[in-house]
C-alpha cells in the first residue's frame, strides 16, 4: 500500500498503562506504523497485553530500541529517572523522541499552544497529564491578564496511575509548575496531585485557580470555551465543568474522560497525554513529507 | 503511688495538636501560640510534638487553606521549644515533595509521617526512602482508612514497612469507626508487620478515646492524641483524657497526668476559642465518612449557595471524596442547589 510507505515507524518505550495505550493508538493511526513496544520485564502485565494485542514486543528496553532502529519517532513512556539515558542513546540516531515522563528536559510542547515549534526539535517533552489538561486553559487566560499566582490541583483515579507515575510525583509537580510559569508568565505556580480511591472511579479532574488583576469576565469566558473546543479536537472527553470569574480571581475546573479506545472511561489522564503525543507524531509525519 | 522503677513506656503518645488543630482555626496559629503549647507539651513529657499546616508540609494553598506561617517558621519555632520531645511532621506525596522533607529535617524534624489514602500506599515508596536517607524516623500512615477493610489495610501497611517505614498505621480521618472496626483493622495490621502500629482517631461519633483504647488492646503501640482534642471536625482523641484512661488501665505512657492537664489548659487558653464539640455537622460528616478537615469549607460553601451543610456532607460522602479534593465542595454545593430548585 502506498499509504504504508509514508507512515512513520514508531517505537514505544515502556509497557505500563501509558505505553500499552499508546501502542494501541499508534496501531489505529493512519500516519504511524507501530514497529516495537519495548519493556524490561518479561512477566509484566503490560508487555504481555501488548503481545496479546499483536504488537511487536521486546524485553530489551532502550538497548533493543537503539539496536533495532532507526525509528522515525520513539515515545518514552517509562519514568522520569530513566529518560535522560534514553535520550542519550537515541540522540545520535536522529530519531524524534517524544517524552511522556515529567522531566521537562526536551522542548516542552502543548498542542494548540506551541505545537508549531515541535517540528524544529528532535527532543519533545509533554510536561504531564495535568499539564496537558491545564495549560491550554491557563494559556488562554493569560492572553488577557498577567497572573500573579496560579494553583492547579489534579485528581486522578487510583486505577489510572501506574507505578512510574506514583514514583515520579515530585518531578510531576516540579515540571508542571515550571511549564505553567513559562506558558503563562505567572510569577508563582503551585501544583498538587490527588489520587482518588473512590469507586466507581471518577474522571480525571484538574481544578485551577488564577489570581490576576484586570480580569475581563466575558473575554476570559470566551477564550476558555475556545481553548476547550480546540483540545476536544484531539481529546474529545475534555470538558470545562465549572467556571467562576470574580474580581482578581478565576476558578475553573476541567474533567477529562477517555473514549473511543480501550481505556476505561475514568482514565482521562492517560487519554489526554497520549492523544497529545500521537497528534504531535502525526503532525511530524505530515511535516516530513 | 508507683513504687516500681518506671518501666519503658509501652504506649507512645504522638501529639499532632499543632498540626491537626490547624484545621480548626483555618491554619492560622501564630508563632507565640506554637511556642506556648510546644513548651507545655515538652514539659509534660509528651514524646513527639507534631507541627505544620493541617494537611502537612507543602499543603498551604488556596485549595486547602493558606497557613499564617510558612513551614520553615513553624518548624523552627517549635524546634526551639522542645528539649526532650522529638519534633514530628506530616507529608502526603502530591501535596509536599522531597524538597520539603529535606527542609524539614534541616530544621530539626525527627519523626516524619508519610501519608497516603487508604488504598494508595505505593505513592509512599519514594518518600519513605527519602526520609530514611535523610536519617529521620520514617512512619507510614493511611488516611480515610474506613474506606477499606482489614485485609487491604494490612497489605498496604506491609507495603509501607517494606518501603522503609519504621512504624505504620491508620487514621480515622472521618471519625467514622466503631471500636469493633478498629479492633479488626489494627489486629490485622499488627499480624502483618514487624514494626509498631499507629492509630489516629477522630471524635465525630464520640468514640475517639474508646477507639484508641480498642487500638491499644488490638496491638497498636503509637496512639495520636491532641490537647482538648484540638483538631479537624469534631476533634481528635483527647490527649489528657487518654493519658488518664491509660493510667486507669495501668499502661505506662511516660507522660505525667498533672503536667499533661496543665499543657491541655495552655492549649485551651492559647490555641482555641472553644474546644471542639460534636455538633450536628460533625455527626453528619462522621456518618457520611467524609474527611473531618472539610468542615470549615463545607460550612462556607453551604452558606454561599444556601444549602444545608448536612445535605452537602452527605452528598460529598456519596462521591467518596478524599482529603485534598476541596475543589469539589463548591461544585457539589451548586449541584445540590440546582437539584432542589
Amino acid at each position: 500500500m502506498a499509504a504504508d510507505e509514508q507512515r512513520l515507524r514508531a517505537a514505544v518505550l515502556g509497557a505500563g498503562l501509558i505505553g500499552v495505550d499508546l501502542a494501541d493508538r499508534i496501531r489505529r493511526s493512519g500516519k504511524l506504523e507501530l514497529a516495537l513496544v519495548a519493556g524490561r520485564d518479561r512477566d509484566s502485565l503490560g508487555l504481555r497485553r501488548a503481545a496479546e494485542m499483536g504488537h511487536p514486543t521486546t524485553v530489551g528496553g532502550i538497548r533493543a530500541v537503539a539496536d533495532t532502529g532507526p525509528f522515525d519517532v520513539v515515545f518514552d513512556a517509562t519514568n522520569a529517572d530513566s529518560h535522560a539515558e534514553h535520550w542519550a542513546a537515541l540522540r545520535p540516531t536522529g530519531t524524534t523522541l517524544i517524552d511522556l515522563t515529567p522531566t521537562g528536559l526536551g522542548t516542552v510542547i502543548v498542542p494548540g499552544v506551541n505545537s508549531h515549534r515541535s517540528a524544529a526539535h528532535q527532543h519533545l517533552n509533554l510536561v504531564s497529564c495535568g499539564g496537558q489538561a491545564a495549560i491550554p486553559v491557563l494559556y488562554a487566560i493569560s492572553r488577557h491578564c498577567t497572573p500573579s499566582y496560579i494553583e492547579v490541583v489534579s485528581t486522578g483515579a487510583s486505577a489510572s496511575a501506574g507505578r512510574a507515575t506514583r514514583l515520579n510525583l515530585d518531578q510531576y509537580i516540579a515540571t508542571t509548575s515550571a511549564a505553567i510559569r513559562t506558558f503563562t508568565g505567572a510569577q508563582d505556580a503551585k501544583v498538587m496531585v490527588n489520587l482518588s480511591p473512590a469507586r466507581p472511579a471518577p474522571p480525571f479532574r484538574v481544578a485551577m485557580t488564577v489570581l490576576a488583576d484586570g480580569i475581563r469576565p466575558a473575554a476570559v469566558r470566551t477564550s476558555i470555551a475556545a481553548a476547550a473546543q480546540a483540545v476536544r479536537a484531539y481529546a474529545p472527553g475534555f470538558e470545562v465543568t465549572s467556571l467562576a470569574v470574580d474580581p482578581g480571581r478565576i476558578a475553573v475546573a476541567v474533567e477529562v474522560t477517555a473514549s473511543g479506545g480501550r481505556l476505561p472511561r475514568h482514565a482521562g489522564s492517560v487519554d489526554i497525554i497520549n492523544a497529545a503525543a500521537v497528534l504531535l507524531a502525526e503532525q511530524s509525519a505530515a511535516a516530513s513529507r | 503511688m508507683n513504687t516500681h522503677p518506671p518501666e519503658r513506656p509501652r504506649i507512645l503518645l504522638h501529639d499532632p495538636t499543632l498540626r491537626d488543630g490547624h484545621h480548626a482555626v483555618g491554619h492560622q496559629l501564630d508563632a507565640d501560640q506554637l511556642r506556648a503549647y510546644a513548651t507545655a507539651a515538652n514539659a509534660a513529657g509528651v514524646p513527639v510534638v507534631e507541627v505544620g499546616h493541617g494537611n502537612g508540609l507543602g499543603a498551604s494553598s488556596l485549595q486547602i487553606g493558606r497557613a499564617r506561617l510558612d513551614d520553615a517558621t513553624m518548624l523552627t519555632t517549635v524546634r526551639e521549644a522542645l528539649t526532650s520531645a522529638r519534633m514530628g511532621v506530616f507529608m502526603a506525596p502530591g501535596w509536599g515533595t522531597s524538597g520539603d522533607l529535606a527542609a524539614a529535617v534541616h530544621r530539626g524534624a525527627d519523626v516524619i509521617r508519610i501519608a497516603a489514602h487508604c488504598t494508595e500506599a505505593d505513592v509512599t515508596e519514594r518518600h519513605l526512602g527519602v526520609v530514611r536517607d535523610l536519617g529521620a524516623e520514617a512512619q507510614g500512615v493511611l488516611l480515610m482508612s474506613h474506606m477499606t477493610g482489614p485485609g487491604e489495610l494490612a497489605e498496604q501497611c506491609a507495603l509501607m514497612a517494606k518501603f522503609g517505614a519504621q512504624a505504620v498505621g491508620i487514621m480515622d480521618s472521618a471519625g467514622h469507626y466503631l471500636p469493633s472496626e478498629v479492633t479488626g483493622r489494627v489486629h490485622a495490621i499488627a499480624e502483618a508487620v514487624d514494626v509498631p502500629v499507629i492509630f489516629h482517631g477522630h471524635n465525630n461519633l464520640g468514640l475517639a478515646v474508646a477507639n484508641s483504647l480498642a487500638a491499644v488492646d488490638a496491638g497498636a503501640v503509637v496512639i495520636d492524641a491532641t490537647a482538648r482534642g484540638f483538631g479537624a471536625g469534631a476533634g481528635n482523641t483527647q490527649l489528657e483524657v487518654l493519658v488518664a484512661v491509660l493510667e486507669r488501665r495501668g499502661i505506662e505512657t511516660g507522660i505525667g497526668l498533672r503536667e499533661v492537664l496543665s499543657a491541655a489548659d495552655v492549649a485551651a487558653d492559647r490555641l482555641m476559642k472553644a474546644p471542639p464539640s460534636i455538633d450536628s455537622i460533625a455527626v453528619a460528616s462522621g456518618l457520611a465518612g467524609v474527611f473531618s478537615g472539610f468542615k470549615r469549607p463545607v460550612l462556607e460553601s453551604a452558606r454561599a449557595e444556601g444549602v444545608d451543610p448536612v445535605d452537602l456532607f452527605l452528598a460529598l460522602g456519596e462521591r467518596q471524596v478524599v482529603a485534598g479534593q476541596e475543589d469539589l465542595i463548591g461544585d457539589t454545593a451548586r449541584q445540590l442547589k440546582a437539584a432542589t430548585r
